[in-house]
């Protein structure tokens, strides 16, 4: 049996619904918006999925600062709005506050920037861009957006049950997530959380596996690893942490919730429960316990958020640049490099919990390791854009604001990665300036560039262009404004998840710069909804694509159909005859990777 | 190109393979059931000596696992890329596991030094309880230790 | 079929597997690395909660003893091998099977999956037993009636952890019976004569074998050291 019949059968579901396009009555809505197999329809379903989290994470901040900015003020209007739990008398509640701060991090952590982030474009852009018609299994495919939607669902319903959802932090540290009677939120609310967390570990494992093998094993012909763009790269890699690291935390799950309702002591010892007057039985666990676990997790996490970011952002550069991207090599080895520091670094975020000084100075070092890939990442950018004839188009921009906000927050990582300094910045506002740049907004910046780039190739049309400026500078100004004022908070001392700092009078003086913020916040928010309504009004009538490539890029998702079918390409799967970052080359303005190499023309070697 | 399976070979060598391997495994685990033995029969045996024969089965446990995989997963007979795709990954389990109990041990020493409750209370010997199932574990003749 | 891998196929030239593996092998080898991360915490937990701990249950006073055995009787280790020889012996038939599928001997395939199955089933039958027999010596999730080692109060984490993961394992199996009775129907049904190739029997072997090489290492960590 020949290796192709067998990599062939595999396709043939993509094949025969290739086949049925031809005569479309056989395509339903269903099958073909609802319960799709296509996989630009599923990385559609994860955008618009991600789109309308990112819109509730979003508005929980808004939420939540108006409290910090205006600790006195109320809007009476806010308690119709949203009920007596979440905003007595207008004022934002204590434990609304906390509820708001959990699910606004646990939403923009798993399901934008990691769902909403990869799943778009991984599903978008790995079959297009390595040349193959779908995804390697586009039933799992399929099974882990609907994963993900449930996930959704039972987060949501968690914001609307009696008690609360769960409100002890993103990270969801026992005993607040262990035992029930700790805080309202730690009720059904963190049974809910939980559950939807389970099924996000599923959705991310389903969608992990089938990235990894579709890298691997659908690359068409003269598709070598070293001739992929780094967009696929960057994707590989990240289904490469996802599928090592969730698992470990699904693992800390199981014994979370075997603390929660069959008794163990897992991660309990010795407590008083002032909330009941009782003395607990359990003895012998330790929290830090749960902490190692949901760290192995949790820091490999953001490398699964930043990773995409930074091959979106690669490609984009170099296509406007119209330059080869600098040091492909590097920017390969750097990202390998920082998959594996990611798995070694997790206990950096537990410096002060006691955890042994010199295991610290060991993860000090690994995580202050990460700083020279990172370097070189930055570095690679930098020169690529150097000497470039830039076309400053909005994803350009935003491609640009990425490397910059990715330098400010990734240098104060070196700050709180150092386990000296950390038992001073742990937990304050430095903290939260250093992740939301680094993390936040910088893969958030990242999507947007991706949006406005592929937004020709996933519906036909382009974007507003103006909207598109506007968007952007607010984005970019309102995000350092509301950012950096932050890391002076924190170096003064100021803690993070506080409810009210007005009345702590070391940080009193910070009333009016809180406030500031605040406005800030909802200005940028606000602009956000700029981009909704450019990107909705632009699907059914933005300006119609004429042209199959209008970046002028070199990547095979560009030589399919403006509207590709399922399947993709029409006729057979182009071969693959370079790199992918041929521009600019003998006088040339770039070379598509389906033209071959020339007689007298030298191959790029890298 | 041919898909080129595992049944290169005839099929009477490789089910000559399949019992040799039941062998190997079936003479490990021996081995490990009978140091486990003489852990069992000679407790008065030397605590760095214990520790020795713990080592030993953890080897021989390893082992095991390599004949598991190599042969009844028939890594073995992949293509060597595979073949690391799948082991270096696994490599993260080194770091994995010695900073977890180091960590470990760190916490008792920390409960040892600064929890004067835990320290005396880890020490009182108790007697069995029998058929307790709603009852929490209960120490009997704890002292009522004061802070 | 046999094809030598001459050292010029360029493997990773594109348009063909660079493993020379269907993409459902892949699939599962990589799920599998991926769930012995989830193992690989589970006993990682358990050797944290013991090296922070004082005193630790001798497993030889805990699992001491076996169906039918007489009264009073101190017999450490048996049923345990008992239950590792079955769990080998099914993997062993499992490989049978895969091996039998190779060859498209339909019968072969029947027999040993017939085989494996009830290995299956006496894997779990046999820890049934265990669960009760400690159940009704009081052991359960939240207590433990065993002492540690040095006869102090038994810590409770030994129990939780055992269920926990003897548990985990024990779900892992109950899957893999399932699978392997679906292998069985569609083999009978001529499902895979009729694809031509006995190929998902292997990705069924693959996560057979895994089953029983997450209870070698749950074996060593829980009963003998």
């Amino acid at each position: 049996m020949s290796n192709e019949a067998i990599l062939h059968a595999n396709m043939g579901s993509a094949h025969a619904t290739h086949d049925d396009h031809h005569e479309h009555h056989q395509e339903t809505f269903i099958t073909k918006y609802i319960f799709s197999q296509d996989h630009k329809t599923i990385s559609k379903q994860f955008l618009i999925t991600g789109m309308v989290w990112a819109v509730i994470g979003g508005l929980m901040s808004v939420l939540f600062r108006f409290q910090l900015g205006f600790p006195d003020d109320s809007l009476p209007w806010l308690e119709d709005l949203l009920g007596k739990w979440w905003a007595a008398g207008g004022h934002i509640t204590a434990q609304g506050y906390y509820a708001l701060v959990t699910i606004h991090g646990t939403v923009l952590v798993f399901f934008v920037l990691t769902a909403g982030l990869s799943g778009t474009f991984a599903n978008l852009l790995i079959p297009l861009q390595i040349g193959a018609r779908d995804m390697a299994s586009p039933l799992l495919n399929m099974l882990s957006y609907w994963f993900f939607f449930i996930a959704g669902i039972v987060m949501l319903s968690s914001i609307f049950v009696e008690t609360g959802p769960f409100s002890g932090g993103w990270t969801a540290y026992p005993p607040l997530s262990a035992l029930g009677d700790t805080s309202p939120g730690s009720k059904t609310g963190m049974d809910l959380w939980i559950i939807s967390m389970a099924l996000f570990v599923v959705s991310s494992l389903l969608s992990g596996l089938n990235y990894i093998a579709t890298v691997l094993n659908m690359r068409t012909k003269g598709m070598s690893m070293t001739r992929l763009p780094l967009t696929i790269w960057a994707l590989f890699f990240t289904a490469v942490v996802g599928v090592l690291s969730f698992p470990v935390l699904l693992s800390g799950f199981i014994l979370l919730i075997f603390d929660r309702n069959f008794g163990t002591s897992f991660y309990l010892s010795d407590i008083f429960l002032s909330a009941t007057g009782t003395a607990l039985p359990n003895e012998g666990g330790s929290a830090i316990l749960f902490q190692h676990l949901f760290w192995f997790l949790g820091h490999p996490e953001v490398y699964i958020i930043i990773l995409p970011a930074m091959g979106i952002v690669s490609e984009i550069l170099s296509i406007n640049s119209r330059k080869p991207i600098f040091g492909y090599i590097a920017m390969v080895g750097s990202m390998f490099a920082i998959t594996a520091l990611s798995f070694i670094v997790w206990a950096h975020h537990m410096f002060v919990t006691g955890l042994n000084p010199f295991l610290g100075s060991i993860f000090t070092l690994f995580t202050l390791l990460i700083a020279l890939p990172s370097a070189i990442k930055v570095f690679n950018w930098l020169t690529t854009l150097w000497r470039g004839s830039i076309r400053f188009t909005p994803a350009m921009l935003f491609a640009i604001g990425f490397v910059s906000v990715f330098i400010s927050g990734g240098l104060t990582g070196l700050w709180l990665g150092n386990s000296a300094l950390d038992i001073h910045l742990h937990d304050t506002y430095f903290n939260i300036a250093h992740f939301h740049l680094v993390m936040g907004v910088a893969s958030i910046l990242a999507m947007f560039a991706g949006v406005y780039h592929w937004f020709p190739k996933m519906y036909g049309r382009r974007m507003n262009v103006t909207l598109g400026y506007i968007h952007f500078w607010i984005t970019i100004i309102g995000a350092y404004l509301i950012f950096w004022p932050m890391h002076y908070e924190g170096l003064a001392g100021m803690p993070r998840r506080y409810y009210d700092y007005s009345i702590w009078e070391s940080f009193k003086q910070f009333s009016d710069l809180n406030k500031f913020i605040s406005i800030v916040v909802f200005i940028t928010f606000s602009t956000q909804i700029l981009f909704l309504i450019n990107f909705f009004y632009s699907i059914w009538n933005g300006r119609k694509e004429t042209s199959e490539n209008p970046h002028g890029a070199t990547t095979l998702e560009w030589t399919t159909p403006i509207n590709p079918g399922h399947g993709n390409w029409v006729g057979e799967i182009p071969e693959v005859h370079r790199w992918a970052y041929d521009y600019s080359k003998d006088g040339k303005d770039f070379i598509m990777q389906t033209t071959p190499i020339g007689a007298d023309e030298k191959e790029e070697k890298h | 190109m041919e898909y080129t399976t595992q049944s290169h070979g005839d099929y009477a060598a490789i089910k000559k393979e399949i019992w040799k391997v039941t062998l190997i495994l079936s003479v490990l685990t021996v081995i490990e059931l009978m140091l486990g033995f003489w852990m069992y029969l000679k407790p008065e045996m030397n605590h760095s000596f214990k520790l020795a024969l713990k080592g030993t089965i953890i080897i021989l446990m390893l082992a095991k696992s390599f004949y598991i995989v190599a042969y009844f997963m028939h890594l073995k007979h992949e293509i060597k890329n595979m073949i690391m795709t799948i082991i270096v990954p696994l490599t993260l389990f080194i770091w994995f596991i010695i900073a977890f109990l180091y960590d470990g041990k760190s916490y008792n020493n920390l409960k040892n030094n600064y929890d004067r409750h835990y320290q005396e209370q880890t020490k009182v010997k108790a007697t069995k309880a029998e058929h307790q199932h709603n009852a929490a574990p209960t120490t009997e003749a704890a002292p009522a230790a004061t802070h | 079929m046999s094809t030598a891998i001459s050292a010029q196929t360029k493997w990773w030239g594109g348009g063909k597997s660079p493993f020379n593996v269907e993409y459902g092998k892949l699939m599962m080898w990589y799920f599998l690395m991926s769930d012995s991360f989830t193992f690989g915490a589970f006993l990682i937990a358990y050797g944290t909660a013991r090296f922070s701990a004082n005193s630790w249950p001798d497993p030889n006073e805990v699992f001491n003893t076996f169906p039918f055995a007489p009264e009073g009787m101190h017999a450490p280790l048996v049923f345990v091998s008992i239950m590792t020889f079955i769990l080998i012996l099914s993997s062993v038939t499992m490989v049978l099977a895969v091996q039998a599928g190779h060859h498209n001997n339909k019968q072969g395939v029947i027999k040993n999956l017939i085989y494996t199955i009830i290995g299956g089933f006496a894997f779990l039958g046999c820890q049934a037993w265990e669960w009760t027999h400690l159940f009704h010596e009081g052991a359960w999730w939240g207590s433990n009636p065993f002492l540690n080692a040095d006869g102090t109060q038994g810590t409770v984490n030994f129990t939780n952890f055992f269920f926990t993961i003897t548990g985990f394992h024990g779900f892992h199996v109950f899957t893999g019976v399932i699978i392997n009775i679906i292998m069985l129907i569609m083999a009978l049904n001529n499902t895979f004569e009729k694809r031509g190739h006995y190929l998902m029997i292997e990705k069924a072997g693959l996560y057979w074998h895994f089953v029983d090489l997450v209870w070698v290492f749950v074996f060593t960590c829980f009963y003998l050291i």
